[in-house]
């Protein structure tokens, strides 16, 4: 008796470890995969608004794609080619200015608070101006699409065959924050390499299947 | 940042594997805590496999891409820089550029735009880079061995020096060669402020001789010029001019272009040369006289007299007639009286008389201006033995009030029976400006560094009109201070670096230049070129003179007696005068003679070595004859080539600065030091430099050698020194490897003795074990090399190194055969005496197309690109070794250990766009597949065909001799295909039908022109 109610129990438990492994094994993946991976950056940077709904290029900021390995995170200084003007969204400045017209006085410089972490980090005091003792302070980004050391990816070969951005980056355009969208594993390099060689866009390409393509 | 971060992620992924180290936790994966339980063994181990599973599913740790703030205009990340600036290794002052990677530079590269170096650099120049990361270079400047600030340090040391204005003892200022113009502005100016102050300057290598003998027979205290390029006939006294002698790259370029069988005129060059010793320039000569330091001047003078008798003229030196030599000489002289003209003779002696005896012969035979200009003429060696002579004198007697000193290391560099250390002791105010801790710094007062030469602005003028200009690549690394600032400071004058060259350019160089019209032209063109050429200095020389005192009294050198030997020291390719002897790649690199590493020993000829019964590896005692001075205890190498009665010791080891080395290499239970007993590497022979008619001696000193019993084994990368195979075991007809061709020049060049072109062997077989499946349509890699041209001078073994994160493993490991440089120099030896022949053979993996590490591994690591490389996949290696077993040129190198990268500072040297390997794993040559990627991209971004010769593997690009071709076979018109159709053209060890990429070109010999009647 004692002994069937163990067996039970024991069964009852590996019913659970079982569904619990199920659970985990649909999670599971390879060292390295980090597909789907989405941090939360230092800045709540909007590619949804960048990319998206302002249409701007994607070489605009990441301009070393089609002219180095690397296609860059773009250098703090780049953004405030815009944020040295635009420092909050349309509808807080349009309120502002209301009020300001409401109550007689010049309309106030409105800065948002993500903004505000970027003239932080650049060293300027809301007005954009270097204040005295103000200290620049680099921006640490966290890297969301890294291949491991041994193998090294060119942006420049891919822009050049004609490879759009999505291809790799998927629809950044859409993504309120960042998120990797393939698994850039050496398998779905190597798919792609074996079905371009039809030709990308029509036009013909010559992707490589070398070891030392990527490996050196 | 990039590379930074690839650098960054490199070390983490060394550190094996260990992706997981957790520092922080992006999303998926949770943990394991309770899996904990206290259980026993087997509920460990049932957890700690669960735990790893669950490790498995955890991401990577958490990276950051840092970007710039405000980003510099002209970088762009992942992409590499190069800024023209000069190698100051050594005062040749050959032009590099520089690559900087994200604002650090990675690599130098010879400047093709130098007028003398001509796109090369030594491995000196290549290795140099390393210095610049180097952790133990002075950070601050000091006084009396504490850390102090500039601002402190300069009052103390402007009071000092005011009181020696005001009459407080002469001011000395001791160089070395110092051949910059803005720099000698400044110390002129510096010097003119204090009553009795002047400057002294000496070469550790003293090259004075020369210079003093042109004082004397043409009135002018100078170096010539030598063109190497124009002669046909070169006789050279003792001068390594392809290994050490003033400006090896120049000399190796021109010694080329003499010699050199493929072009449209071909030029053959005849070599002799004199030595008592195998030097690397001995061993490209094409006849070698054999004959001990003290038989030289001898042998010069009864040259002189032979000479003077064909000319006609009398020789205003004394002959003493000696039928023997006479005879011997009497060839040689109607030789270069046949090429006069066309014909040089140079020597490395640092005796007046016999330098005065050389010029005589350049003179009869009418040299000067063609061969060997005075002007414009060489400022490569200033030094003066004479006057650092008198500057001991006024030490002795107390005179000096202050010594600076920079450039030098007279404490290290010449001991002179410790003179040194006591003399400068005495002096009241010591200030030492070098770059680096040197002994000499040991005694200063005050130490005020110097910036490494990448740090820095700066000018050279290695030949009077061609200036080549240093720029700064990184940002000081430390507080230091370049000299011209120093010494400005101190005479209130507080202007940087960069504005009193650019003063002294616009002032004084300017207006001898007639190309640009403004200065601002000028200088950016100058900056941009790395070199610029401005009308030299008119000087004037008077007829030559020679009169008979100025000979000397034959040779100073004495005889040694009955069981002596003279001894002979000699700088070695790579460490010279042990300036840089703390670099571990120099330090690793093989002798391209006697391929040691890590130290020196007495070289010893074959049959000496048997008189007092010693073989390799034997630990000697090298001491005075008189008893008293100094005694070495050295470790033998059996050196075929060397006179019988000679003892050569390399100088430059031993130096305090190499007690770092304590600990370099693996650490495991069977690791050997790479350091001796005293902590050191190597022993000094400076204490043998006698200074002796106010000239500094390096060789005839008699000494006597005793075996001490002991041994210690030499780390050496070859074993193997005859291209013979011992009669024992040789079938007939096989006694020599055929993996040196040699042909003659009228073989060559005798259109009824074809010399079949291309591939043939004798035991070459057309069967083929695999299908001919692989068509290589496209481009397909290949390499040749000249083994003609190729000195064995090993730049290209550092720029390997440098540009393929080549580590250093150290003595004990090189002693193991377990080296990690993926090209290497074989050196190989036939004939006897002074018949011996040397090739030096350049073996780079040889990328077969059939090749057999490839059938071999279990994992297809190593398998072959549809462009003919033979590819290594580290990260799919799992470190079998059968590869390295089957390769039958023993190129692969394996990873025994994960070698130091701990030193975060000479990281920074690391080329981002290379894997830094980690243990287990098989390495070897990629034919620089980098570069290759890089240029075929970069063409197929700007919509350009890729061009023969414009992607350089790093040994091609930095060979002086250009002995190197790469490029693409496929390519009718590129260089390596036409090169393959040349008579010269063979592959080593064809039989096996193994296909490699990499081809050689045959030697050539030389006979003796005299034979076959030409003139």
């Amino acid at each position: 008796m004692k002994s069937s109610i163990a067996t039970y129990t024991l069964l009852v438990a590996l019913v659970f470890s079982l569904l619990a492994l199920g659970q985990r094994a649909r999670g599971f993946r390879l060292p390295g995969d980090q597909q789907g991976y989405e941090p939360v950056q230092p800045i709540a940077f909007s590619h949804r608004l960048h990319a998206g709904d302002l249409e701007i290029d994607c070489h605009y900021c990441h301009s070393g794609a089609e002219r180095s390995r690397h296609a860059g995170i773009p250098a703090t200084g780049t953004c405030m080619n815009c944020h040295r003007f635009v420092t909050a969204s349309w509808g807080a400045v349009r309120e502002e200015n209301r009020r300001a017209q409401r109550e007689e006085r010049p309309p106030r410089r409105l800065l948002s608070p993500e903004i505000a972490k970027l003239y932080g980090h650049l060293g300027l005091d809301p007005n954009g101006e270097m204040g005295p003792g103000s200290q620049a302070s680099p921006l640490s980004w966290i890297r969301i699409h890294s291949l491991p050391d041994f193998a090294y990816f060119d942006h420049r070969a891919h822009s050049v065959a004609g490879l759009g951005c999505p291809t790799c980056h998927g629809p950044v355009e859409t993504m309120e924050r960042v998120r990797q969208q393939e698994s850039l594993s050496m398998g779905w390099c190597v798919n792609c390499h074996r079905q371009t060689r039809t030709g990308i866009q029509g036009a013909p390409v010559e992707a490589s299947l070398d070891c030392s393509t990527c490996h050196y | 940042m990039a590379g930074e971060r690839t650098r960054q992620a490199q070390q983490r992924n060394r550190r094996n594997g260990s992706r997981f180290p957790g520092t922080a936790s992006p999303p998926a994966g949770s943990s394991g805590e309770h899996e904990e339980l206290a259980v026993g063994r087997r509920g460990f181990l049932k957890a700690a496999g669960f735990g790893l599973m669950l490790a498995g599913c955890r991401q990577a740790p958490l990276e950051k891409a840092i970007p710039f703030l405000i980003p510099p205009e002209e970088i762009v990340p992942g992409r590499s820089l190069y800024y023209a600036s000069t190698c100051t290794a050594c005062p040749a002052a050959c032009g590099l550029l520089a690559k900087t990677r994200d604002g650090r530079p990675i690599k130098l590269e010879g400047n093709p735009a130098h007028p003398l170096s001509r796109g090369a650099l030594c491995a000196l120049g290549q290795a140099s880079i390393l210095g610049l990361y180097d952790k133990w270079r002075p950070r601050n400047p000091r006084h009396q061995g504490q850390d102090t600030s500039w601002e402190q340090i300069d009052a103390q040391i402007m009071e000092r020096l005011e009181g020696l204005r005001r009459g407080g003892g002469a001011l000395r200022l001791l160089t070395g060669t110092l051949n910059s113009p803005a720099l000698e502005a400044v110390v002129k100016r510096f010097l003119a402020g204090f009553p009795d102050a002047r400057r002294i300057s000496y070469d550790p290598v003293s090259r004075s001789a020369i210079l003093d003998a042109h004082l004397q027979t043409h009135g002018k205290r100078v170096l010539p010029r030598y063109r190497f390029d124009r002669a046909e006939v070169i006789l050279s006294f003792d001068a390594d001019f392809l290994g050490t002698w003033i400006s090896p790259v120049e000399h190796t370029a021109g010694y080329r272009e003499a010699r050199s069988p493929d072009v449209e005129t071909p030029r053959r060059c005849y070599h002799v040369q004199v030595e008592s010793r195998l030097s690397l320039t001995g061993s490209k000569a094409d006849r070698r006289i054999v004959a001990a330091p003290h038989e030289h001047g001898p042998l010069a003078v009864q040259l002189a007299a032979a000479l003077a008798d064909l000319a006609g003229e009398s020789f205003p030196g004394e002959v003493q007639r000696n039928e023997g030599l006479a005879q011997r000489v009497e060839p040689l002289a109607r030789m270069l009286w046949r090429a006069r003209r066309r014909s040089l003779v140079v020597s490395g002696s640092p005796d007046p008389a016999f330098q005065t005896a050389c010029n005589y012969l350049n003179e009869l035979l009418g040299n000067y201006g063609r061969t060997l200009e005075l002007g414009p003429a060489s400022r490569q060696r200033e030094g003066d033995d004479g006057a650092l002579a008198g500057l001991l004198e006024e030490l002795g007697r107390g005179e000096v009030g202050a010594l600076l000193v920079w450039g030098v290391d007279p404490v290290f560099e010449l001991p002179l029976e410790g003179r040194w250390e006591t003399l400068l002791e005495q002096v009241p105010l010591m200030i030492s400006l070098d770059d680096r801790l040197t002994e000499t710094c040991g005694l200063a007062d005050y130490f005020c560094p110097d910036h490494h030469y990448l740090e820095s602005w700066g000018d050279r003028e290695p030949v009077e009109g061609v200036l080549s200009l240093l720029q700064p690549c990184i940002e000081p690394l430390g507080r230091t201070r370049p000299l011209i600032e120093s010494l400005s400071a101190w005479m209130g004058d507080s202007r940087p670096a960069y504005e009193l060259l650019r003063e002294h350019w616009r002032s004084a160089l300017f207006p001898r230049q007639r190309q640009e019209t403004s200065f601002d032209a000028f200088w950016d063109r100058a900056l941009h070129d790395g070199v610029a050429q401005i009308e030299p200095e008119s000087r004037s020389f008077s007829e030559a003179r020679f009169e008979p005192r100025m000979f000397g009294d034959g040779s100073r050198e004495v005889s040694p007696a009955e069981g002596e030997f003279s001894l002979v020291l000699y700088p070695k390719v790579g460490i010279l005068d042990g300036r840089h002897a703390d670099n571990p790649w120099l330090q690793e690199l093989p002798d391209p003679i006697s391929k040691a590493t890590w130290g020196n020993y007495a070289c010893l000829a074959p049959l000496a070595a048997e008189a007092i019964g010693v073989r390799e590896g034997d630990l000697i005692r090298l001491g005075a004859v008189a008893g008293q001075g100094p005694e070495l205890e050295l470790p033998v190498l059996v050196q075929p080539g060397q006179h019988e009665r000679v003892v050569a010791v390399a100088l430059g080891y031993g130096g305090k600065a190499t007690r770092r080395f304590a600990g370099i290499g693996p650490r495991w239970l069977e690791a050997g030091e790479t350091v001796g007993n005293d902590g050191r590497v190597g022993v000094n022979s400076a204490p043998f430099i006698r200074l002796q008619a106010r000239h500094l001696v390096y060789s005839g000193v008699p000494v006597r050698l005793s075996p001490t019993g002991e041994r210690r084994q030499l780390a050496r990368t070859q074993l193997y020194d005859a291209i013979t195979v011992p009669a024992s075991l040789a079938l007939p007809g096989g006694e020599r490897r055929p993996a040196v061709k040699e042909v003659t020049w009228e073989e060559l060049f005798d259109p009824h003795l074809p010399v079949e072109p291309g591939t043939h062997s004798e035991h070459g077989s057309s069967q083929d074990l695999w299908p001919d499946d692989h068509p290589y349509t496209g481009r397909r890699w290949a390499m040749t090399i000249d083994l003609d041209a190729c000195t064995g001078c090993s730049a290209c073994v550092i720029a390997c190194q440098v540009e393929n994160n080549i580590p250093v493993v150290g003595r004990d490991e090189v002693r193991r055969q377990r080296e990690m440089h993926w090209l290497r120099i074989d050196r190989y030896y036939w004939g006897q005496g002074e018949n011996l022949r040397v090739a030096h053979q350049p073996m780079p993996c040889q990328h077969c197309q059939n090749a057999p590490c490839e059938t071999v591994c279990p994992v297809l690591a190593t398998v072959h690109s549809a462009e003919g490389l033979n590819q290594q996949v580290y990260n799919r290696c799992v470190g079998t070794r059968y590869c390295a077993n089957n390769c039958p040129y023993k190129v692969r190198r394996f990873n025994w250990f994960d070698y130091a990268h701990e030193d975060e500072l000479e990281n920074l040297v690391l080329n981002p766009d290379v894997t830094v390997r980690s243990r287990g794993v098989m390495e070897k040559c990629s034919f620089c597949v980098q570069r290759i990627q890089e240029a075929k991209i970069e063409a197929k971004r700007r919509g350009v065909e890729l061009r023969d010769g414009e992607i350089q593997s790093a040994c091609q690009q930095t060979c002086p001799a250009s002995a190197i071709v790469f490029g693409n076979i496929n390519d009718a018109g590129s260089r390596v295909a036409q090169l393959a159709q040349s008579a010269r053209h063979y592959r080593v060890l064809e039989e096996l039908n193994v296909k490699p990429a990499v081809a050689y070109l045959k030697l050539v010999s030389r006979p003796d022109p005299q034979e076959e009647g030409h003139g």
